[in-house]
C-alpha cells in the first residue's frame, strides 16, 4: 500500500460550488439513491477483493475454502474492522454530510443565475 | 507499483491507488458504462412512449425544441431517476479520485517540482499569481469537480491536475485512450488528411488543462514548438511535469486565452479541446479576436466540443444538453448553439474559409465499447468529435 505524504494535512474541497439539482419531488429520494449507489459501491470493492483472495488462496494452495467459513475474528481483528467500519459508513453517507457543510455557504443560487445571465 | 487501471498509461505523476481506492474508481467506471448504454436507451423509450404522446395530446403538436421536451421529462419519474443516478456517479467519480490525491499529496508535489526543476525535456512553465481567474470559473465549479481547476490547498499544488487526469479517464470509461488524447489524436488526423502539406512552426493550445491534448502533437509534427495556456496553476504544474515525464517538450504559461502576451502572428496552428463550452459568450468573442491576432497569414484555428444542436434532433440535443442544467455547465447550452461562420466575420476572419466537420476519433480501441451517441454523461461515446475552424 502506498504511504500516505500529506504531512501539512491540506484538505481538498469535497463539494463542488453551484446548486445540487433536486430530481424528486421529495429531496429525500435523491439522498437514498445516492446512498444505495454509494453502498451499492462499497460492495463492490469488498467484492473485487474477496474475489482477489480466493484466487491467491486458490493458487498457491494454502487453505481450504470451508476455513473460510469456520473462520472467528479475535478481539484486535474486530477492532481493526470496527475502525475500517467507520470510514466505510463515512462513503455511504457522504450525501448527508453536504447538508452540513452547505449551511456555512453562501447562498449560491444567485451568483449561478448571474453567470448564466453573463455567459 | 500499486494496481493501476491496466489500460491506462501510468506515467510518474499519476498517483497511486490502494486496491479498495482501485475498485471505487473501476465501480464508478462500471456504473457510468451501465447508465450510459442500459439505462440512458431506456429513458429514450419513455419519451417515445410516454411523454411525447402525453405532450402531444395535450398540446396537438409535438414538441417544438429541446426546451419543450426537458420541461416536459422533468416530471417525469425515470428520467428523473436516471438523472439522479447520473448526477450521483459524477460526485462518486471526483470523490473517488480524489482520495488517492489528497493521501499523496506532498509525494506528488515534490516529484512535480523535480521534474520541474530538471527540465529533462526543455519544456518551460511560466506562472502568474496575480492572473484573475475568470467569473465563469470561480462563480460554480464546472462539471462538479470540487474545487474547479484553479483552487489551490498546498504550496505548488498539483491536486486538481492529478485529479482531473484520473477522473477524464473514468468520466470517458477509458475511451479517450491510455494517455487521454483521444481529442488531439483526432484533431491531428483530421488536419493530416484536409491539409496534408501543412506544416506548422508553432502550436499554440488554449485551456490545456493536463496537457493531455497536447501532447500527440509533437509525434504528428515534430519540427513543431509547442505552446500551451491555462487559467490554473495546479494544472500547469501538473501538466509541466507530465509533459516533461513523456519527454514532450512544452511551453507553458499561466495565461486567459482571451487576452495573451504573445506577439501578432506568433502560431501557424491554435486549438481548443472542449474548452469553449467552459468559458462565456464574451469569452469567445474575445478568444476569436485574440486567435486571429496571433495567428499568422494562412494560420488554422480549430476548436474541438461535441456537436452544435443546429439540425439535431430535439430529443439528442436535449439529452446531450443535461450537463448544462444538472452537471454545473452553464455555458455549454449556449456553446452548443455557436455559429462559426457568423463568429468569424465578427473576427476579422473571412467566413468563406471557415470550415465544420465531424472527425471520427482516432481512438479505433474503444470502438466497440461505444455506445455511438451524444448524451449527457458520455461525451467520448459518440466515436466522433465536432470541430470548426477558421483560416486567416
Amino acid at each position: 500500500m502506498p504511504s500516505d505524504a500529506n504531512a501539512s494535512g491540506a484538505k481538498l474541497p469535497k463539494h463542488s460550488k453551484g446548486v445540487r439539482p433536486q430530481f424528486f419531488n421529495d429531496p429525500t429520494s435523491d439522498k437514498l439513491l445516492a446512498m444505495v449507489m454509494a453502498l451499492a459501491g462499497e460492495v463492490s470493492v469488498i467484492r473485487d477483493r474477496n474475489d482477489t483472495l480466493e484466487r491467491l488462496i486458490d493458487a498457491k494452495g494454502l487453505i481450504e475454502k470451508s476455513e473460510i467459513e469456520s473462520y472467528r475474528p479475535s478481539k484486535e481483528v474486530i477492532a481493526e474492522r470496527d475502525a475500517w467500519r467507520q470510514e466505510y459508513l463515512s462513503h455511504i453517507l457522504r450525501i448527508v454530510d453536504l447538508d452540513a457543510e452547505d449551511m456555512g455557504r453562501n447562498d449560491v443560487s444567485k451568483e449561478w443565475q448571474e453567470v448564466m445571465d453573463s455567459v | 507499483m500499486q494496481p493501476q487501471d491496466h489500460e491506462q498509461f501510468a506515467h510518474t505523476l499519476l498517483p497511486e491507488t490502494t486496491a479498495d481506492e482501485f475498485s471505487r474508481q473501476e465501480f464508478v467506471k462500471s456504473y457510468k458504462l451501465h447508465l450510459a448504454s442500459q439505462v440512458s436507451p431506456n429513458t429514450k423509450v419513455v419519451y417515445d412512449k410516454q411523454v411525447r404522446p402525453a405532450f402531444e395530446k395535450e398540446h396537438g403538436r409535438a414538441p417544438k425544441n429541446r426546451h419543450e421536451i426537458r420541461k416536459a421529462m422533468n416530471g417525469n419519474n425515470h428520467y428523473q431517476t436516471w438523472s439522479s443516478l447520473q448526477r450521483t456517479s459524477q460526485e462518486m467519480m471526483w470523490k473517488s479520485c480524489q482520495g488517492p490525491v489528497e493521501r499523496q499529496l506532498d509525494t506528488l508535489i515534490a516529484e512535480s517540482n523535480k521534474k520541474i526543476s530538471a527540465k529533462s525535456a526543455g519544456g518551460t512553465l511560466k506562472l502568474d499569481p496575480e492572473l484573475e481567474i475568470p467569473r465563469y470559473l470561480t462563480a460554480v465549479d464546472i462539471h462538479c469537480q470540487p474545487g474547479g481547476y484553479h483552487t489551490e490547498v498546498a504550496k505548488d499544488d498539483v491536486a486538481s491536475g492529478a485529479i482531473f487526469e484520473r477522473a477524464v479517464y473514468i468520466y470517458a470509461m477509458g475511451q479517450l485512450g491510455p494517455m487521454n488524447d483521444d481529442i488531439g489524436g483526432s484533431t491531428i488526423e483530421y488536419l493530416k488528411s484536409t491539409r496534408p502539406d501543412f506544416a506548422p512552426k508553432r502550436i499554440l493550445e488554449l485551456g490545456c488543462s493536463t496537457g493531455n491534448s497536447i501532447v500527440p502533437y509533437k509525434d504528428a509534427y515534430p519540427d513543431a514548438e509547442l505552446y500551451a495556456v491555462d487559467v490554473a496553476a495546479p494544472m500547469l504544474r501538473y501538466a509541466h511535469a507530465r509533459c516533461e515525464s513523456l519527454g514532450v517538450p512544452v511551453h507553458l504559461s499561466q495565461q486567459n486565452a482571451e487576452h495573451m502576451d504573445f506577439e501578432d502572428g506568433s502560431f501557424d496552428l491554435i486549438v481548443s479541446h472542449i474548452l469553449i463550452h467552459e468559458t462565456s459568450t464574451t469569452a469567445f468573442r474575445n478568444i476569436m479576436k485574440e486567435t486571429h491576432r496571433l495567428l499568422t497569414p494562412g494560420g488554422v484555428a480549430v476548436h474541438v466540443e461535441t456537436p452544435a444542436y443546429k439540425g439535431m434532433d430535439a430529443y439528442d440535443a436535449f439529452i446531450l444538453d443535461w450537463d448544462t442544467y444538472n452537471n454545473n455547465e452553464p455555458f455549454w447550452s449556449k456553446s452548443h448553439e455557436i455559429d462559426p461562420p457568423s463568429a468569424a466575420k465578427e473576427a476579422g476572419f473571412d467566413p468563406e474559409k471557415t470550415f465544420e466537420a465531424m472527425a471520427p476519433s482516432a481512438y479505433e480501441a474503444a470502438k466497440a465499447k461505444r455506445t455511438n451517441v451524444f448524451q449527457g454523461g458520455d461525451f467520448g461515446g459518440g466515436g466522433f468529435w465536432y470541430l470548426y475552424g477558421f483560416e486567416k
